[in-house]
């Protein structure tokens, strides 16, 4: 077995060394399922085309680093899952200041379209050939020439805002006009502008921009938050996923510097993630009800997901957002008296939601409504690297918790529900059996959870450049957390890929040539999933007094003790 | 003549302020089904009050921008006086079932109008849906009074009113009342076939620029349209029982309406919005089929 490993390695070392035509610099192991290399830079794109287009290495990210106070050079690194192989494989490339452009690897692995895109706007590196170079995430009044990113610009930095600035957008095709959606729009709960190119009610194109929210949350973490504070910050990227960016991020960091993670908290881990992806998905479910026009659905689906809500906030002490995740393990155990209570809420919630999944599944209506709407062909989903449910249900079988285990799947390993049909009505069908198959893992994590310390103790210091990476298969597919480690007790980069940047890079195939009227909800079937939460209102139901709260308000009750006054 | 005038003033304050009150109590069913409290059933008559009351915002400029919600809640109160409703049709003697079907489709193109005159593209897309619907939908009713024409030998809606009442149910009556029925899911805009307002996909459709006493014009004009209708088909395909009296048969019309109307909201509730073209081949389907109620007619059943 283990010289079986050994030969793939091998031979992927040959492949990358043959392909890079003697400009391999290096190649170590960082961990037993993580190769890194480095190469030179005029050979990034045919060592990544063998990559892609001949080992099929999933594409997962780009990660742009301005090392120039290390090395003098900024840093591209394209890192890539061999699924099968359970391995990661890092591409990295340096970038000399003075010349900053590499070759785009868009060409040839498309998935790559974004990541190249964003480090041209973090780090000011030019993927050369890119197809599209537009700007993806800064502000469109972000001045030319500035990137965020780099180890000399400040964290706190604002650039004078600009008025009247408009994204570079593309026109029409002829004959077409222009339906715009967004950047507000009902069903969307985040800013998100989408410009549908349409002929009658027929689309035949689209153009987005998005990143209206963007929150530099990766500069925070390297320039501002400790090791110990990021998982904090992890937690809050998303409102419905955010123990899985804690843990992703954890679980980077642990690999990284060779943490063990107690068993109990790897458990505890195993069925915080999985509470999280039965809630999301009845949240989802709830959602796309509403999308088109099924608000029984949406009703009946919260509803029932209240029950899973009320059980995170018995463990956690919160509905959301809790906390519990540190690196090492957790810091806040499961009570074991707890437990009782526990399988009995799950068992009221198993029966409620195996019901609306029989219903939602035998409902003819809906799948007429559904059904053929939105495809995405597994070519497709390959390509552009699209993950979770969508790409399940393209027949691309393909979840972080089979193919590289963590937590405590490697004992619990879910049955993985796949559809062929890559359409609206697939994504269903698969989410609903994702979200039965979840109470299980529940379950059966808390029959067997083992008794034991929750959280490994740290002797020495972080040591600096280590590299780990780590995928956790969120409700919407996989997050992607990599963390290189830093010297002053705090990562000199952390990069965060959550599943919606992959999955909707897809979205521009699966509208085409469908109709306004599919649009909405195949964007919904791609659960895209945006955050943000600035203020809060509240109503005294006797007064009818209204009360808005600012940002600052906010965070001075929740320091004070008591809660609200 | 002043009788008909009184009933024609009886018919349009029925028309217009039962109207909010049937959708309060709709309302509430939805939210019975949604596990929900729901507002109270009055609310629609506040949130009309509401309305009224705000500022009245335009989208665009022009005499027919700003009088096409009088003119669309008008034309459904001359649709009013012109429908039997417990009594006979107060203006009988001004048209039959011809106008009543001209008038029924003045309410939709006024409706479309208030869309393209308000230059949103969502707006556009709602009225050509609304167009769509109504090319599809109305056939299936004009088919359907004119069973009930063919059997009572009259365009009138009284006679049509009178022969089923005299003769019974008979299978054509009961097929074309079926396609009717079909219809006026369409008709009162209610899911499935909520399609040229669909709020998720295109913001209201024709109604996204309308706002303050325009918009409440507008959903006036949307219950009384719902209201009107179905007390058509209840007057035309389900007349008994008849006691002769008139607020009592206006009471027993009004239960009759009640119950269709919550059938068509449970419709609603219990599916999802399908997409236009789905709509349209349904209702080729419920017209083509409600062709055979004039079969039915033919052979005298």
């Amino acid at each position: 077995m283990t010289t079986q490993i050994e030969q793939v390695h091998a031979d992927i070392q040959e492949l990358v060394a043959a392909r890079s035509n003697g400009a391999l610099l290096s190649a170590t192991r960082p961990h037993s399922d993580t190769l890194h290399f480095v190469v030179a830079k005029n050979a990034i794109r045919s060592v990544a085309n063998a990559l892609f287009n001949q080992l099929h290495a999933r594409y997962l990210i780009a990660i742009g680093t301005d090392k120039r106070p290390a090395t003098g050079d900024f840093s591209v690194m394209h890192a890539f899952s061999l699924d099968r192989e359970h391995l990661y494989i890092l591409l990295e490339s340096p970038v000399a200041e003075d010349d900053p452009r590499i070759d785009s690897i868009t060409p040839v692995a498309p998935g790559a379209d974004w990541a190249e895109r964003e480090f041209q706007d973090l780090i000011g590196v030019h993927p050369e050939g890119h197809p599209d170079p537009r700007r993806l995430l800064l502000p469109d009044d972000w001045p030319e020439g500035l990137h965020p990113l780099r180890r000399d610009f400040p964290y706190n930095f604002r650039p004078p805002a600009v008025n009247n600035a408009r994204p570079e957008m593309r026109e029409a095709p002829k004959g077409a006009s222009i339906i715009p959606l967004g950047p507000f729009f009902p069903v969307l709960e985040e800013p998100a502008y989408w410009r549908l190119f349409v002929e009658g009610e027929t689309i035949v194109g689209c153009d987005t921009r998005l990143f209206y929210n963007h929150r530099g949350i990766e500069k925070l973490g390297d320039s501002v938050l400790t090791y110990s504070e990021i998982p904090y910050l992890a937690e809050r990227i998303c409102g419905i996923c955010g123990f899985i960016h804690s843990t992703a991020y954890c679980q980077a960091l642990e690999k990284a510097t060779g943490i063990e993670v107690p068993r109990r908290a790897r458990y505890i881990r195993t069925i915080m993630l999985e509470l999280e992806r039965i809630h999301s998905h009845l949240l989802w479910l709830g959602i796309a009800g509403h999308i088109v026009g099924f608000e029984v659905v949406l009703m009946q689906a919260w509803r029932i997901r209240e029950p899973v809500m009320w059980l995170c906030e018995k463990i956690a002490g919160n509905r959301k957002t809790y906390g519990m995740n540190t690196v090492g393990g957790l810091r806040r155990d499961l009570p074991n008296e707890l437990l009782p209570e526990l399988f009995k809420t799950l068992a009221t919630v198993e029966r409620e939601a195996v019901a609306v999944r029989n219903a939602v599944v035998g409902d003819s209506v809906l799948r007429a409504r559904t059904e053929g709407v939105g495809v995405l062909t597994g070519e497709c989903v390959r390509n552009v690297c699209a993950v979770g449910p969508p790409a399940r249900a393209s027949g691309v079988a393909i979840d972080a918790r089979i193919d590289h285990p963590y937590a405590a799947y490697d004992e619990f390993p879910p049955r993985i529900v796949v559809e062929e049909a890559g359409d609206t009505w697939a994504r269903l069908v698969v989410r609903m059996g994702e979200l039965v198959e979840s109470i299980r893992l529940v379950r059966e994590a808390l029959s067997a959870l083992p008794e034991g310390p929750i959280c490994a103790e740290i002797k020495q210091e972080i040591p600096p450049d280590k590299v780990g990476v780590s995928l956790v298969e969120a409700p919407r597919g996989e997050a992607v957390h990599f963390v290189l480690t830093g010297g002053d007790n705090r990562p000199y980069r952390w990069r965060v890929r959550a599943p919606t940047y992959a999955n909707l890079q897809a979205l521009p195939a699966a509208v085409l040539h469908g109709t306004i009227a599919d649009v909405p909800i195949t964007l919904g079937s791609l659960d895209p999933c945006f955050s943000c939460t600035e203020r809060l209102e509240t109503v005294d139901p006797r007064t009818h007094a209204i009360r808005v709260y600012s940002n600052a308000e906010l965070r001075e009750m929740a320091r004070a003790k008591g809660g609200v006054k | 003549m002043t009788r008909a005038l009184l009933l024609c003033l009886l018919n349009i304050a029925v028309a217009l302020f039962l109207a909010p009150l049937f959708e309060g109590i709709l309302r509430k069913l939805r939210a019975a089904l949604h596990s929900r409290t729901g507002p109270p059933v009055t609310q629609p008559y506040w949130d009309l009050l509401k309305l009224l009351g705000k500022e009245d915002l335009r989208s665009a400029v022009g005499l027919l921008y700003g009088s096409l919600p009088p003119l669309t809640l008008g034309s459904l109160l001359l649709l009013a006086a012109l429908t039997p409703m417990g009594g006979p049709a107060p203006f009988a003697f001004a048209g039959d079932m011809i106008v009543v079907l001209y008038v029924a489709a003045i309410s939709t193109v006024l409706i479309v109008l208030c869309g393209y005159a308000s230059g949103s593209p969502y707006a556009f897309v709602g009225s050509s849906r609304e167009m769509m619907m109504a090319l599809s939908v109305e056939p299936v009713v004009a088919i359907a009074l004119c069973v009930g024409a063919f059997k009572a030998k009259s365009l009138a809606l009284g006679a049509m009113m009178t022969f089923q009442l005299w003769n019974g149910p008979s299978i054509s009556m009961a097929i074309a009342g079926l396609a009717f029925f079909l219809a006026l899911q369409a008709q009162t805009g209610k899911a499935p076939f909520d399609i040229a307002e669909a709020d998720q996909e295109i913001m209201g459709g024709p109604f996204i620029e309308q706002s303050g006493p325009r918009l409440a014009l507008l959903r006036w004009a949307v219950w009384t349209k719902q209201l009107v209708l179905t007390f058509l088909l209840v007057e035309v395909f389900l007349p008994w029982p008849r006691f002769g009296n008139l607020p009592l048969d206006l009471l027993a019309s009004a239960v009759k309406v009640l119950a269709m109307l919550l059938l068509v909201a449970l419709a609603e509730v219990l599916n999802p919005r399908v997409r236009i073209d789905q709509a349209m081949g349904y209702f080729m389907r419920v017209g083509l089929s409600s062709l055979s109620a004039l079969v039915f007619a033919v052979i005298g059943k």
